[in-house]
């Protein structure tokens, strides 16, 4: 009774910050609205029993995508003194029939998935079956790397794709400028980061490691390493310059370039394409992802080609 | 009802509030949110409706969702430069024509 009260909370304060966001008063109010939303979601994909999918939304649903939102919010207000126009909302008499009559579908969808007779999931079955002779603890890597390793090769690619549109539509002084203003350097700020970034770093290598056995995992990983180096370009440790340097690229292509490697290998011995030759080819590419994915956050969010150090660093 | 249902029920009520913000919204950020919370609603069904197997939810799901979820991100970092350049272009962040773009 507890638990399900627990849930109701979740799901009506989900459901309150979404129309907060959606509707506030001022647009940071819908940003900060919209964090909290992203933190609330990875409570209710733990109450849900997903703990690998509570710690990505937690670190890119939440972290992430409100770090880029409130730096895309800094461009706007760059340079005016009054805060960007909001214009008020749209007068749609349709709006409300259409919004209920899709909430409605989407409830018919899933009501009827979750109480159908139909024998349920015979895939998500036979991972779990078979994940003994893969020596894999955790399921979700197993699929991700196994089963549906073309989904993942091509979610990387959708990541670096992102980043190289993102980069090709900046305006001319995209790159040029920080996004950010460092305050005044203060020996906490030095005495803070020494303990943080290690023990950022730390818990990023733990969760990739984890990854294989229990959750975590490369995604997970990258983004709190991402979150160690928006840390940095907040604090004028590293800044970004509008052309990458070698290392960085090396680092932007690493996830791609290993995993189709590694995936057209097994063509030569004619196994299926992306038939992974081992355990160690499933760590070696979830390190490679982990960096890459770290480094596209980290420029995404610094506005940036490249990184180089910052004015304190 | 389990809280399964409780979920599935919190996703359609979320995906109608995207909807609704999607159209009502005028800030294409605000549209953004909208997209996110859509997003997130089809994410929570995905994973409530294929129900539990040997006490925790379908791995394949999860997995869909964990790739759904970098996706977005990746999405929405592009969406904010389009709307950061159209805002330096011409100086609002929003697709409405409805007073000729006098009030911004």
């Amino acid at each position: 009774m507890t638990l399900f009260l627990l849930d109701g909370l979740i799901v009506v304060g989900l459901v309150t910050l979404a129309y907060q966001a959606v509707s506030s008063r001022s647009l940071f109010r819908g940003i900060i609205h919209f964090v909290v939303f992203g933190l609330t979601m990875a409570l209710a994909w733990a109450r849900v029993g997903a703990p690998d999918l509570a710690m990505a939304e937690a670190a890119i649903g939440a972290g992430l995508t409100g770090a880029l939102m409130l730096v895309a919010y800094r461009r706007l207000v760059e340079g005016r003194s009054d805060s960007p126009a909001d214009p008020a909302p749209a007068q749609s008499r349709l709006a409300l029939p259409i919004a209920i009559g899709s909430g409605l579908l989407v409830g018919v969808i899933g009501l009827s998935a979750l109480f159908s007779e139909v024998e349920p999931a015979q895939a998500g079955q036979a991972v779990l079956s078979e994940l003994q002779q893969v020596d894999l603890g955790n399921p979700i890597t197993a699929v991700l790397l196994l089963y549906r390793g073309l989904d993942t090769l091509l979610e990387v690619a959708v990541l670096l794709t992102a980043f190289l549109a993102a980069r090709a539509v900046a305006g001319a002084d995209g790159g040029e400028g920080s996004a950010t203003t460092p305050a005044p350097e203060t020996p906490m700020v030095g005495a803070l980061l020494a303990v943080v970034i290690p023990l950022t770093v730390l818990v990023a290598i733990h969760l990739l490691r984890a990854g294989s056995y229990e959750p975590g995992g490369a995604f997970q990983g990258g983004a709190v390493l991402a979150g160690a180096g928006v840390l940095l370009i907040l604090s004028g440790r590293i800044a970004a310059t509008p052309v990458a340097g070698p290392l960085i690229r090396m680092g932007l292509l690493a996830g791609l370039v290993s995993f189709m490697l590694i995936g057209l290998v097994p063509l030569l011995k004619g196994s299926p394409l992306l038939a992974l030759p081992g355990l160690w080819a499933v760590y070696f590419i979830e390190t490679a992802m982990m960096l890459s994915i770290a480094i596209t956050l980290i420029l995404l969010f610094a506005g940036g080609g490249g990184l180089k150090r910052g004015r304190n660093g | 009802m389990d809280s399964l249902g409780l979920y599935v029920l919190a996703a359609a009520v979320l995906f109608g509030v995207g909807v609704y913000g999607l159209i009502v919204a005028e800030h294409l950020m605000r549209k953004l949110f909208a997209i996110n919370i859509m997003g997130n609603a089809i994410f929570i069904l995905l994973v409530a409706a294929s129900g539990p197997i040997q006490g925790s939810p379908d791995p394949v799901p999860q997995a869909l969702v964990l790739t759904g979820i970098v996706i977005a991100v990746s999405a929405t970092a592009f969406a904010l430069a389009l709307m950061v350049r159209l805002y330096q272009e011409t100086g609002q962040a929003t697709l409405s024509s409805r007073d000729d773009g006098d009030d911004g």
